[in-house]
């Protein structure tokens, strides 16, 4: 067995092992549990905090499904901070809400999200727990009292929700709109066992006073929500899944946008993970998180570019061998040379354990729909994700590695 | 234990418990495979038994009586196109492998010495080919190629015989045969209708080292034996 098939063997045997522990995971008792945790009957002040940077087209929309958010007005104040837009956003809300009684507008110069995000949890003073809302987001009516109930445990510093594609339609968007599905299921079962690392722009909720206890938002190499999130892990805290607490974002519909947007969050997880928080890494300490999570997130990465490489590789080879064996020959006889017998199937170890992985995957994405009860189309979207989606993700992973080995900044949008 | 701690010792046992599975079902597969070759290889051991019986009784009877040629031809084709695939699957080193390649080789060198008998006897101008290439690394990279182009050739002119032979299979029988023909270590080598060439370019080039108008030609012969490698 030469080199790249140990390698391969190795990834696979590694994803496989992954997938059987999120799924006995899944069927474990604190994921039930999660499933059938009832609304909480609490209803503490909350302050929803709309991050605002050049969001003209969508940010009436994100405030207003705020608003019909099922919660007690005189509990739920909904803060937009306004970064230095260039665009009309400022004007747009300044119309629409200046003068309703539950939208504080904030207009300041410019300072990233993070800035803007503790400028929002430095004003809600009167909040228990603050949440984020990115202002390409939309919520369910039942979201917030679903992600309350998390906040029953105190451990708990931070609670995710699920979170999928807002209106579909584009290729690009299916694609994507599956993926977040399988997300919502991973994120769902690795709470069980306290493994999330990153708490989502799109409407993850805090303990306002463990926010500001363990410091506020920081840059994080512009994934702040991945960092905070990193560090509430670090300092012991709990973050928390609401599996049924729907929230719709919208996603690039090109790839050129796309890649912009993975790169900025593969090059986040490096950086963050690999030189702020390498400590946390293969550390028993963080359980599922240390020894698991962030250590397959790399291997995920490498492991990826490697396949990718290798994929072409195997492509190219085949197109050009193909190519000269057939110089010369009729296609009609090379098709009529397709075998239809089980002699001729061509299984191997590696193909069926290949197919094994997916099928787990294609379980994950049937539950991640199920658990939250997503509307989605799953087969050609899961179709689309198997044979486009995951082929062109080494794209932003190669990127993101790049930038991360020269140090590259490259700008949010 | 921890729930998690409990649960990754059982994702552990049950992840070897899959690539077990799987093996032992891949491996149950070319089991089946092999059984498969070995009745193929009974059974054209038998037709060709039966050919060199008919033969012998050629002088009571009449050559038109020869009928089991074109069924002995698709048994070799067919088991041809099995062996070859078992060889993509469990390796040219698989000891099964390398035996029911021997054994196929055998029957092709007795179809071959039958093939030319008969066609003293009865009257008949077979266009044989003989074929040899190498399975060893960087040892002949047009074999696929000449495979392939040999494979069509018959396919769509039935008059054409192919053997196809493994240049360094340890075979006393073939050694021979390729001390008879003259055989050079070069590959993809070719002995057509007793002459013998070297190498592969294109299919139509390739032609041209078959008897002028062969290719325009439609008959179908008694006999015909192609064998891809």
């Amino acid at each position: 067995m030469g080199g790249i098939e140990v390698l391969i063997y190795g990834l696979l045997f590694i994803g496989l092992y992954f997938e059987v522990f999120v799924l006995l995971t899944f069927l474990s008792g604190p994921a039930r549990e999660r499933r059938a945790r009832p609304l909480s009957t609490r209803t503490p002040h909350v302050a929803m905090i709309v991050p605002c940077w050049n969001e003209e087209p969508t940010i009436k929309g994100n405030v207003e499904s705020l608003l019909t958010l099922d919660y007690p007005e005189d509990r739920l104040e909904i803060i937009v901070v306004n970064d230095g837009s260039t665009d009309r956003s400022g004007e747009i809300l300044d119309e629409a809400f200046a003068d309703h009684p539950r939208v504080k507008i904030i207009h300041q110069l410019n300072g990233g999200k993070h800035a803007a995000l503790n400028t929002g949890i430095e004003y809600a003073k009167d909040a228990e727990l603050v949440g984020c809302l990115d202002a390409d987001s939309y919520v369910e009516k039942s979201a917030l009292r679903e992600i309350i109930s998390c906040f029953d445990d105190p451990r708990v510093a931070a609670a995710t929700v699920a979170m999928s594609v807002h209106d579909p339609k584009k290729p690009l968007e299916v694609m994507q709109h599956v993926e977040y599905i399988l997300g919502i299921a991973l994120r769902h079962v690795m709470s069980a066992v306290n493994g999330i690392y990153v708490t989502p722009g799109p409407f993850s909720l805090y303990r306002r006073a463990i926010v500001l206890k363990v410091g506020g938002f920081r840059f994080g190499h512009q994934t702040e929500d991945m960092e905070m999130a990193l560090r509430l892990q670090r300092e012991g805290y709990w973050i928390e899944n609401a599996p049924k607490a729907r929230v719709y974002t919208k996603v690039p519909a090109s790839v050129r946008g796309l890649i912009k947007q993975r790169t900025r969050w593969t090059s986040g997880f490096l950086r963050n993970v690999a030189f702020d928080y390498r400590g946390m890494i293969a550390n028993p300490r963080f359980g599922v998180l240390g020894l698991m999570v962030l250590p397959l997130g790399f291997l995920a990465i490498l492991g990826g570019i490697v396949l990718f490489g290798m994929l072409i590789f195997s492509i190219v080879d085949d197109v050009v061998q193909g190519y000269l064996v057939h110089r010369g020959i009729p296609f009609s006889y090379t098709f009529s040379q397709i075998p239809h017998e089980w002699f001729f199937i061509p299984l191997s170890v590696l193909s069926v354990l290949a197919i094994v992985s997916s099928a787990g995957i294609i379980l994950f994405i049937i539950i991640g729909k199920r658990v939250s009860n997503t509307p989605a189309k799953l087969f050609t979207g899961i179709l689309a994700y198997t044979l486009i989606f995951r082929l062109i993700a080494p794209l932003w992973l190669l990127r993101s590695l790049k930038d991360v080995a020269l140090g590259t900044k490259r700008p949010w949008r | 234990m921890s729930l998690p701690a409990r649960n990754a010792v059982i994702a552990l046992v049950i992840t070897l418990a899959i690539i077990g599975s799987v093996i032992y079902a891949i491996n149950y597969l070319d089991r089946k495979r092999v059984a498969q070759l070995n009745d193929l290889q009974t059974r054209l051991a038998t037709d060709t038994l039966s050919i060199e019986t008919q033969f012998a009784l050629l002088e009571e009877t009449s050559c038109a009586n020869l009928s089991e040629g074109n069924t002995l031809s698709r048994e070799m084709t067919d088991l041809g196109d099995r062996l070859a695939f078992a060889e993509t699957q469990l390796g040219n080193d698989n000891d099964q492998v390398i035996q029911l390649r021997k054994q196929y080789t055998l029957v092709q060198i007795r179809d071959y010495l039958l093939t030319k008998r008969l066609a003293e006897a009865c009257d008949l101008d077979p266009t044989v080919a003989l074929y040899f290439y190498s399975n060893e690394t960087g040892a002949c990279d047009d074999c696929d190629r000449a495979s392939y182009a040999l494979s069509y050739l018959h396919e769509t002119n039935p008059d054409l015989r192919v053997y196809s032979f493994d240049y360094n299979l340890d075979l006393g029988a073939l050694k021979t045969l390729i001390a008879v023909e003259k055989v050079e270590p070069r590959f993809p080598a070719f002995v057509i209708d007793g002459v013998r060439t070297y190498g592969f370019t294109e299919v139509d080039e390739f032609k041209l080292n078959f008897p002028k108008n062969f290719f325009a030609t439609t008959s179908t012969s008694t006999f015909t034996t192609p064998l891809r490698r």
